[in-house]
């Protein structure tokens, strides 16, 4: 005979209202699990997405660049890296470090016909960019040639919307205008190759994408805004940045290795968005768990009032009392959310079976995708948690079992 | 030692108590006095109303007194915190009621088990204690049966038994005959008066029953709240 054993004879007495706690508290693990899982896979979706997108791992730039705050987006090319070629052969010498490619960053007007917009953009490897796994996606056309363009032979990969607002296909030729860092404004022609999306109907209407080498030339500069590396499959952040400020130590001018955290405030913003979307439905949950199920053990208690009225007689301590309807309790939130791991395991694999799709959210151009992750510390978080609640869950019947009168217990009907 | 052995187990003096029904004040005991020596068999008679429960309450420190002063074993118990009352019961005094109160979860043996397991007695001797006290009331056979399983005699065997196995000072028994038919009675009743004789077993009890009057060693008659009579039976 143990206290455990007591409780959960205790909770098979009505069995019928015992499996009903057990399936809020299940369904209350369910919806954490799957929310859990939900997010996890939408912020391991879109982390990949932005590395792969073009951010990479890490950006080394010159500390100058960044004008003191590390979370400055813009790259001056005044404050380029000269001899660039050199620092990415050693960069890329790093066993963490997979590839380095290099940006150079343009702001400028684009022309087409009676056709004008402001663009940003990005000169860039392409045969780089493949090679580390970047991907654009092609909307027409194709992507930029691997091989840099010769003068007088530039091309340009256009965002859909402002290829829609200068009415430009691929094919067609615009006119690229930029400052460049002499004060002097510089033009060239470039052939659009293609159309290509950002993912972001906003982003759309400004991007543009051009060799390195057009994007030097339309600047007049030899130098490039940075350096974005991507490290070895399994290389942990931390090492790399760790290698990575090592090599940049002591370099002139001074260097400053970027995470691409502190370059993605999107993703930033979007985590803290999931985050408190997933406080406020787990304290809904929360609520909702410790009510029902408290309103349950209360009325366990309610029905035993002369039983427990009778222990407390025969010398059971209020501390003991206390500690058998906190047992039950806690069987509740242990099988409860054990019921509800096993219940989540299966809706996470039906519902990634079924592969399904979600509309594009506010802003976005494609649907995304309805995965859910499988963490193993999810699934053990819950059942703790849920043991938790269901603590929070049993103060109320608790204190009215410690606080009931023996002689009015015992003549409890 | 001598005057140890003279000290009456339960001495009560005065004992007043009263109970709040809505607005009213009800009064359930109006001045008892009462001494109950080791070993007794002491029946506590009266109408229905008479304070026989109330009285067994305050001397069982289930309930507190609201005047007069009460000992037992010479300890007076008035002040005492939850936790020593608590403490008395576990060790010194076992409980019968009426209606058996017995867990319904548990097994005979494992609620014959009970006041042993809340006072930190090991598993071993739990189960050899309690098979001896299940035994004593001739219920060894039926020991793993649950309280639904066994019938009215058997329950209140088993309760005797749960009120006997920390062999306490004193057993105090509500109406243990109130809910049996007369010859399961008689049994029960049987089993007290030997247990009274064989062991030196306090015994006080309240009831209806003519029989236990009859049988037992000394009658504390009470009416309306007070002592009508107390003597030893004939």
């Amino acid at each position: 005979m143990t206290l455990a054993w007591i409780a959960l004879r205790n909770l098979a007495r009505n069995r019928r209202r015992t499996l009903l706690s057990l399936l809020v508290v299940a369904a209350g693990s369910v919806g954490i699990l799957l929310t859990a899982g939900f997010i996890t896979f939408s912020f391991q979706g879109l982390a990949e997405a932005i590395v792969r997108g073009g951010l990479g791992h890490f950006e080394i730039v010159r500390r100058s660049a960044l004008g003191g705050s590390a979370d400055r987006l813009d790259r001056p090319i005044e404050h380029g890296l000269e001899d660039w070629q050199r620092l990415r052969r050693r960069v890329e010498a790093l066993p963490e470090v997979a590839a380095a490619t290099a940006n150079v960053h343009l702001l400028g007007m684009a022309t087409a016909g009676q056709a004008t917009a402001s663009f940003v953009g990005l000169g860039v490897e392409p045969e780089r960019q493949r090679a580390m796994g970047f991907t654009t996606r092609l909307r027409a056309g194709e992507s930029l040639p691997p091989v840099p363009p010769l003068i007088g032979e530039e091309v340009v990969l256009l965002a859909s919307g402002l290829a829609d607002t200068l009415g430009v296909g691929p094919g067609d030729w615009v006119t690229l205008m930029a400052v460049t860092p002499h004060g002097m404004l510089n033009a060239l022609d470039a052939r659009v190759v293609g159309t290509y999306t950002t993912g972001l109907q906003d982003l759309d209407t400004r991007f543009l994408q051009v060799p390195l080498a057009t994007a030097q030339r339309l600047l007049e500069t030899p130098l490039v805004a940075d350096l974005v590396v991507t490290l070895e499959k399994g290389v942990p952040l931390e090492r790399g940045a760790a290698a990575l400020e090592r090599l940049a130590a002591g370099h002139d001018p001074p260097l400053a290795v970027v995470g691409w955290r502190q370059r993605a405030p999107y993703y930033r913003q979007v985590r803290d968005l999931y985050r408190g979307i997933f406080w406020f439905l787990g304290s809904v949950v929360f609520v909702l768990v410790v009510l029902s199920t408290s309103n349950t053990l209360l009325m366990a208690v309610m029905e035993r009032l002369r039983e427990l009225g009778t222990l407390r007689a025969i010398g059971t301590g209020r501390a003991q009392l206390a500690a058998i309807v906190l047992c039950e309790a806690l069987w509740l939130g242990v099988l409860g959310g054990a019921l509800g791991c096993l219940l989540g395991l299966l809706a996470t694999w039906g519902i990634n079976a079924l592969q399904l799709q979600m509309p594009p959210p506010p802003g976005a151009v494609d649907p995304i995708d309805l995965r859910l992750a499988l963490l193993p510390q999810a699934f053990a978080g819950t059942v703790l948690l849920m043991t938790a609640v269901l603590a929070v869950a049993a103060i109320v019947p608790v204190a009215r079992a410690v606080r009931l009168r023996i002689v009015e217990a015992l003549g409890h009907v | 030692m001598a005057g140890a052995a003279a000290e009456p187990l339960f001495a009560a003096r005065d004992l007043v108590k009263h109970y709040r029904l809505g607005r009213v004040r009800v009064p359930a005991l109006r001045g008892v006095s009462l001494d109950v020596s080791a070993g007794e068999l002491l029946a506590v008679v009266g109408p229905s109303g008479s304070g026989k429960t109330t009285l067994l309450n305050l001397l069982g420190t289930l309930d507190e007194p609201d005047g007069g002063t009460l000992r037992f074993a010479g300890d007076e118990l008035a002040g005492l915190s939850d936790r020593r009352r608590t403490e008395l019961r576990r060790r010194r005094l076992g409980f019968v009621f009426q209606t058996f109160n017995l867990v319904p979860v548990l097994s005979a043996l494992e609620n014959v088990e009970y006041p042993l397991w809340i006072a930190g007695v090991g598993r071993r001797e739990r189960r050899r204690r309690a098979g001896e006290a299940l035994d004593a009331v001739g219920l060894a056979a039926r020991s793993r049966h649950r309280p639904d399983q066994l019938s009215g005699g058997e329950r209140q065997r088993v309760a005797l038994a749960r009120a006997l196995v920390h062999e306490p000072a004193a057993v105090l028994a509500d109406e243990p005959t109130g809910n049996l038919d007369s010859v399961t009675g008689g049994e029960i009743l049987d089993l007290l008066v030997r247990l009274n004789r064989e062991r030196g077993t306090t015994f006080l009890v309240a009831t209806h029953d003519p029989e236990v009057m009859r049988r037992a060693g000394r009658r504390l008659t009470l009416r309306d709240g007070r002592v009508a009579a107390d003597g030893s039976v004939p």
